[in-house]
């Protein structure tokens, strides 16, 4: 009795614990336990980034010793300066032949997907609607399907074992072409009369007013086909096949072969300096990317 | 679309109606048709002809030719060296008696089959958890559980082969270090394949994780409001109010995924478990066709997936639409 008295003169207790109980009461806990469970996935989610960092600045001797320990006894750059030495490890060309595939993708691909997207809402020519939903329909058909074939294909025009060979196939993307077409049919057609009457050509048109609108969809596009062509794995293997000519997974699965048995750091320390330039793009267009993903998935 | 529909739609009144005295020109009305036809050409802008000659010219190469090619070569025996034999079905009839086609069908189905239910209940979960919620702290979760899809995928190959060491694994080293016994991972037929199942779970999560949070952000507010004035409680709003919201980003997520893990090749390429313990039919068609050199019997296996896969679509389409209709 006392004590509530003193408490309730002073007013402090009391005021906190209500507070307390409300946070209680109001379900706010439960919003705070799904904020701690949250950070303690994601812990566990990147986890796994943790051992590929600290391991590719070990030595040789420290990645095998056990027990195993996630830092490093002595930090190192050896693992680096093995696989960026062009007598151990094609890294640096990997480097060149990757940027030089995957722009030429992204270039070709943004150029086709906002053409056909702005031709295929807008212009009027004969068997327009015909020819779109052929080019929708070489989805259906899987990759894998077309994988022998269209390597026979790339035998007889004599692109195999070429940079050429991995682009080629990649010129024209069906799904950015439907994903544009979408939304330039956002675009008020009303734009794109005014342009007419004032005498612009089709193609003016596209360069100087869908082209421009048209940037939001494109650079999520971007963001994908980057990936897609940077990480890809398959088709790369199947075209390339000489040392000087392979693109990054590739070099780093024929580094682990070659160092996978003792120097394991240099496979980490391969795939830490192959894993910076998704990175790079992530970052940069990360706003981009939500909505991006939002875009792409909720329309297709 | 609307364009065209109003289109036809003008030219259907300019049309003469077919009266009896004028029915005498079908040949006439044909011949007007054709003309038609090239005055549509020739009005349309060259920038839409040249634009469409080369994407039909692109298509020809790197889809009909080789589709042509793949279904002609299934009936076929070929080694790239010799002669293509004719060989009729024998190819098709091959795979239904080849234990190493049906083993590797199973593991593709069993691989598909939990990847898609954990990993989608494992984003939609996330998803949910993230949408409680907001601001910046959501955008942080979500680029971290993003990283993985970002990284290549080989990277993540070669560094979880690295954790899954029997010896001197970071995770068997966690497993001891908390009591329980250590496991052999991808050194046992047993266990290779769901080790790599949890890889690919992994580095998927992310994707799926942003599409769900999208759907759930984009319903109304209003309805959560509602069903709490009513006395409905998480799951119940859950239940009722989400989940059929978002089930056309759920359709559209297994319809994806399924087209993906189907055609999943590097995980088991560069992270075999022992013998054919982990040999799906992406593997199978890829040893087929590049290692034994058995183009034929390649394109045939290639084609019973195509077939496989559509019919799979189809299955999820109809029987999801058939659901959102009741």
């Amino acid at each position: 009795m006392a004590r509530n008295a003193t408490f309730a003169d002073t007013g402090r207790l009391p005021a906190r614990n209500a507070a307390w109980r409300r946070w209680f009461i109001s379900g706010r806990w439960a919003k705070t336990l799904t904020f701690l469970l949250l950070a303690a996935f994601s812990f566990a989610m990147f986890y796994p980034f943790f051992w590929l960092l600290f391991s590719s600045f070990k030595t040789g001797a420290d990645i095998v010793r056990l027990p195993v320990s996630l830092l490093p006894e002595k930090w190192t750059l050896s693992a680096y300066r093995m696989v960026m030495d062009p007598t151990r490890a094609n890294l640096p060309i990997a480097y060149v032949n990757s940027i030089i595939v995957t722009s030429g993708t992204v270039l070709s691909v943004l150029i086709t997907s906002s053409m056909g997207g702005f031709i295929f809402a807008r212009l009027e020519f004969p068997g327009r609607d015909y020819l779109f939903y052929f080019v929708l329909s070489t989805t259906m058909v899987p990759f894998l399907t077309l994988l022998i074939p269209l390597y026979i294909v790339m035998r007889e025009l004599n692109l195999l074992n070429s940079l050429w060979g991995v682009w080629v196939p990649s010129i024209f993307s069906s799904f950015g072409v439907f994903l544009c077409r979408q939304f330039v049919y956002g675009i008020p057609r009303e734009l794109y009369d005014a342009a007419k009457i004032d005498g612009s050509g089709d193609f003016g048109i596209y360069r100087n007013i869908i082209l421009p609108l048209t940037k939001p969809i494109l650079s999520a596009l971007a963001i994908f086909v980057f990936l897609g062509a940077f990480n890809a794995y398959l088709w790369p293997l199947v075209i390339l096949n000489d040392e000087e000519k392979l693109t990054l997974p590739l070099i780093i699965a024929r580094m682990a072969n070659r160092f996978g048995g003792t120097d394991y750091q240099a496979v980490m320390a391969g795939s830490v300096l192959v894993s910076i330039p998704p990175l790079i793009v992530f970052l940069i267009f990360q706003k981009n990317f939500v909505r991006g993903i939002a875009l792409t998935g909720l329309k297709g | 679309m609307n364009d065209s529909q109003e289109r036809s739609a003008v030219g259907g009144q300019a049309l003469p109606r077919l009266s009896r005295a004028e029915a005498h020109s079908t040949l006439q009305l044909s011949a007007r048709g054709r003309h038609g036809l090239w005055r549509r050409f020739r009005r349309a802008s060259p920038f839409a002809l040249i634009y469409s000659a080369a994407i039909l010219i692109f298509y020809t190469i790197i889809f009909i030719i080789p589709f042509g090619t793949g279904i002609w070569l299934a009936f076929q025996n070929w080694d790239f060296i010799t002669t293509p034999k004719f060989v009729g079905l024998r190819n098709f009839a091959k795979a239904f008696t080849d234990q190493y086609f049906w083993l590797a069908l199973q593991k593709t189905v069993l691989f598909s089959v939990v990847e898609i239910a954990v990993g989608l209940t494992l984003a939609l979960l996330f998803a949910l958890a993230l949408s409680q919620i907001f601001g910046k702290w959501q955008n942080i979760y979500l680029s971290l559980y993003y990283l993985p899809v970002i990284t290549p995928l080989v990277v993540s190959i070669y560094l979880w082969r690295w954790l899954y060491r029997p010896t001197g694994g970071a995770i068997n080293t966690l497993l001891s270090s908390v009591g329980l016994p250590e496991q052999p991972f991808l050194a046992s037929s047993q266990q290779a394949l769901w080790a790599i199942t949890l890889v690919i779970i992994w580095a998927h999560l992310g994707t799926g994780i942003v599409l769900f949070l999208a759907g759930i952000n984009d319903v109304p507010e209003s309805l959560f409001e509602a069903a709490r004035l009513d006395g409905a409680g998480f799951w119940q709003s859950f239940v009722r109010i989400t989940l059929p919201l978002i089930r056309p980003v759920l359709v559209y997520q297994m319809v994806v995924s399924v087209i993906g893990t189907v055609q999943m090749f590097e995980a088991f390429f560069l992270m075999p478990g022992p013998g054919f313990s982990t040999r799906t039919l992406a593997l199978y068609t890829y040893e087929l066709g590049f290692r034994a050199l058995n183009l034929g019997y390649g394109a045939a296996v290639s084609l019973i997936i195509f077939m496989l896969l559509l019919g799979a679509t189809v299955f999820q389409l109809r029987r999801w639409r058939i659901e959102w209709e009741h």
